[in-house]
């Protein structure tokens, strides 16, 4: 496809603007954002399962229920039922709760002993899958702007350039696009094979991106949208006010879990429900927020769909779930949701989301190292916005995963010595972080690059290795992890140290034996003398990219 | 293809090109995402239909955005994003006054 070479210049100079002012921040959400689809495993992952207390059958509910708001005070504002088996059966907060997301809380279980009588304790929550997902949200940038993350905001406009940097992406690329899609020239020097592949993964995961471009934005801006859009509607409000409730209600009028479960399977067939939330259930405004999980099926959360009731008259004031009279607007609105969060295809639709997350995550490194190379000076010493960038794009991107590595890492240990860990994983992430970007300017990319993989590597190895240290030292820790998805996040683990460790050699390869005119060069040890005639091959090797 | 002249040659004006099409870009948005809102299936009151006019916005103001930059010039820009809210705004007007 022919295309006028102005075109073609206009959309180069966007792709490049658009792709080096954010590829940095995209870079971090788009990991971050990869880890989320196992956000709930990697939470059991992290919780000492001697937090959980047994299950109890299905009629014993309600006087659990019972006991545990007649006892504790607390409870009679509001607490969770629980389904899953995977918590305890009824969890309460005696600090925290509701919406938003805090470091310290504390949760009460509660179950029943054989004797039919209420057994409690405390815990803090673990909060490491909510972090990566923060993480994901606003990139690691803290601070608020009104009630919204400044974060958030930030990654709304890095969305929107995103956008342009696809389509720009895909203009320039359209006239060789047929001819060299799958060409992936190793022999035509590293930049060739960069740009080969930083192109084929962005055309092949394009629907992905441009969604996920679309709705990041949507979900950044979503207030500012609506408040133009009342305008738009004039005299209409544009949501129906809830309606205020007159009458105070008591705890002790609540009808049994049987009722409400009776009343969920009329509006959500085919849906397993995993908890009940109840709140404020002493006051004019009680509420009910019945999670409900479905397989296969677009959900309109992250990782289910929400029923929200009126605890006492069983009155439904929010479904997310499609009812016939939502008409055409509230499913196709509902499956945006679902495309974003890749909820609708099951765990195998979890690990092609997961896939295409750190496949973008490479797209904007790739293209990171691609402006390098395009900069690139016939001369040993690089200009400084390249030194500055390449610094830049080895700290944060290897610095980012590092201080998740290093959350995921410190779990087990941390408990060993307090119950309430979650501040310790946001400090060390950003300890973490930052160390790494000091460190890459410090030393300079190239060997920045090699130190942090091998960290990195190192880092994901101890990961299983803590973990199996608690298998055959039991007393050690407070756990030993046994089941399925524990297993899948540590062979994870393994297989990203192996990659880290690979990427390391490949870079330490680069940095000796590659082309001496590159950010990526570095003075030979005395010990690792090049041989003569690699450095001349790779030099040719130079002149041909 | 013959070479083009330079006149001929699409002229970057970055930050006039950009300015232009977010501000009139938006009230384009707006003007056909209104149109859409009172006239389009359902009309006003469908069930769901703010959210989904709402995701409509950035649907269409992110091409207008990627797009803008083919327009030879900034001044062309205006005159081609001005025109086109005049047309979506007397659009509506009409189809307002004949409901």
């Amino acid at each position: 496809m022919k295309i006028r070479s102005d075109i073609l210049r206009t959309y180069q100079s966007i792709h490049t603007w658009t792709g080096i002012t954010t590829g940095l921040v995209l870079f971090i959400a788009f990991f971050a954002g990869s880890l989320t689809m196992f956000k709930p495993q990697i939470e059991q992952w992290a919780t000492p399962p001697s937090q959980q207390l047994a299950p109890i059958s299905s009629t014993q509910r309600d006087n659990l229920i019972n006991q545990a708001i007649s006892q504790y005070d607390k409870a009679a504002d509001g607490f969770i039922v629980n389904f899953d088996g995977q918590s305890s059966p009824l969890t309460w907060y005696e600090k925290g709760g509701g919406r938003g997301f805090r470091l310290d809380d504390s949760l009460r279980h509660a179950t029943l002993d054989d004797n039919g009588v209420i057994v409690t304790h405390i815990s803090s929550t673990n909060e490491l899958g909510q972090l990566i997902d923060q993480l994901h949200r606003t990139a690691g940038i803290i601070g608020k702007l009104g009630h919204e993350d400044i974060g958030v905001l930030v990654l709304g406009i890095a969305a929107g350039l995103y956008f342009l940097a696809l389509i720009s992406g895909v203009i320039v690329l359209l006239p060789t696009l047929v001819k060299n899609l799958f060409a992936l020239r190793s022999h035509k020097g590293a930049s060739r094979f960069w740009l080969d592949s930083h192109n084929l993964v962005g055309v092949l995961s394009l629907p992905f991106h441009l969604i996920i471009a679309w709705t990041a934005m949507v979900f950044a801006f979503h207030d500012p949208f609506y408040g133009g859009l009342s305008l738009v509607y004039g005299d209409k409000p544009l949501f129906e006010p809830r309606e205020r409730g007159l009458i105070e209600y008591s705890v002790e009028e609540l009808p049994s879990i049987e009722t409400y479960i009776e009343q969920v399977s009329k509006l959500a067939d085919g849906y397993q429900i995993r908890n009940m939330e109840f709140s404020k259930l002493s006051s004019t405004s009680p509420s009910l927020a019945v999670e409900l999980v479905a397989v296969g099926q677009m959900m309109r959360g992250g990782y289910s769909d929400f029923i929200y009731l009126q605890p006492y008259t069983l009155k439904v004031n929010y479904s997310t779930i499609n009812q016939p009279e939502d008409g055409i607007y509230g499913p196709v609105v509902n499956s945006l949701f679902a495309l974003h969060f890749g909820n609708y295809a099951g765990g195998l639709g979890r690990w092609i989301y997961f896939s295409l997350g750190l496949l973008g995550a490479f797209l904007f490194y790739s293209g990171n190292l691609l402006w390098l190379e395009k900069r690139r000076q016939k001369q040993a010493l690089q200009t400084r916005s390249s030194r500055v960038m390449s610094s830049l794009t080895i700290g944060v991107c290897l610095g980012s995963i590092l201080g998740v590595v290093g959350a995921m890492l410190a779990t087990k240990w941390l408990y060993l010595i307090s119950e309430q860990i979650n501040s310790y994983y946001l400090s060390g992430y950003y300890v973490l972080f930052f160390v790494a970007i000091a460190y890459s300017f410090a030393r300079g990319a190239a060997l920045a690059a090699i130190h942090l993989l091998k960290l990195l590597s190192l880092g994901c190895l101890l990961i299983p290795v803590s973990s199996l240290l608690t298998l055959i030292m039991p007393g050690l820790m407070p756990w030993t992890p046994a089941d399925f998805n524990a297993g899948l996040i540590e062979s994870m683990a393994l297989l990203f140290s192996l990659l880290f460790y690979l990427a390391a050699k490949k870079a330490q390869h680069r940095a000796y034996y590659g082309e001496r005119n590159s950010i990526w060069a570095l003075e030979p040890h005395a010990s690792k003398q090049p041989l003569k005639c690699q450095e001349h091959s790779s030099q040719q090797l130079g002149k041909l990219s | 293809m013959n070479p083009l002249t330079r006149a001929q040659k699409i002229q970057p004006h970055w930050w006039r090109k950009s300015l232009i099409a977010i501000v009139f870009g938006l009230t384009l948005t707006y003007g056909i995402v209104a149109t859409f809102a009172w006239f389009g299936p359902g009309g006003i009151d469908a069930v769901m239909k703010v959210q989904f006019n709402m995701w409509l916005i950035s649907l269409i103001w992110l091409p207008i955005l990627a797009f803008s930059f083919l327009f030879k010039t900034a001044a062309r820009a205006l005159m081609y994003m001005l025109s086109a809210n005049a047309v979506i705004y007397l659009l509506f007007i009409c189809l307002w006054c004949l409901q």
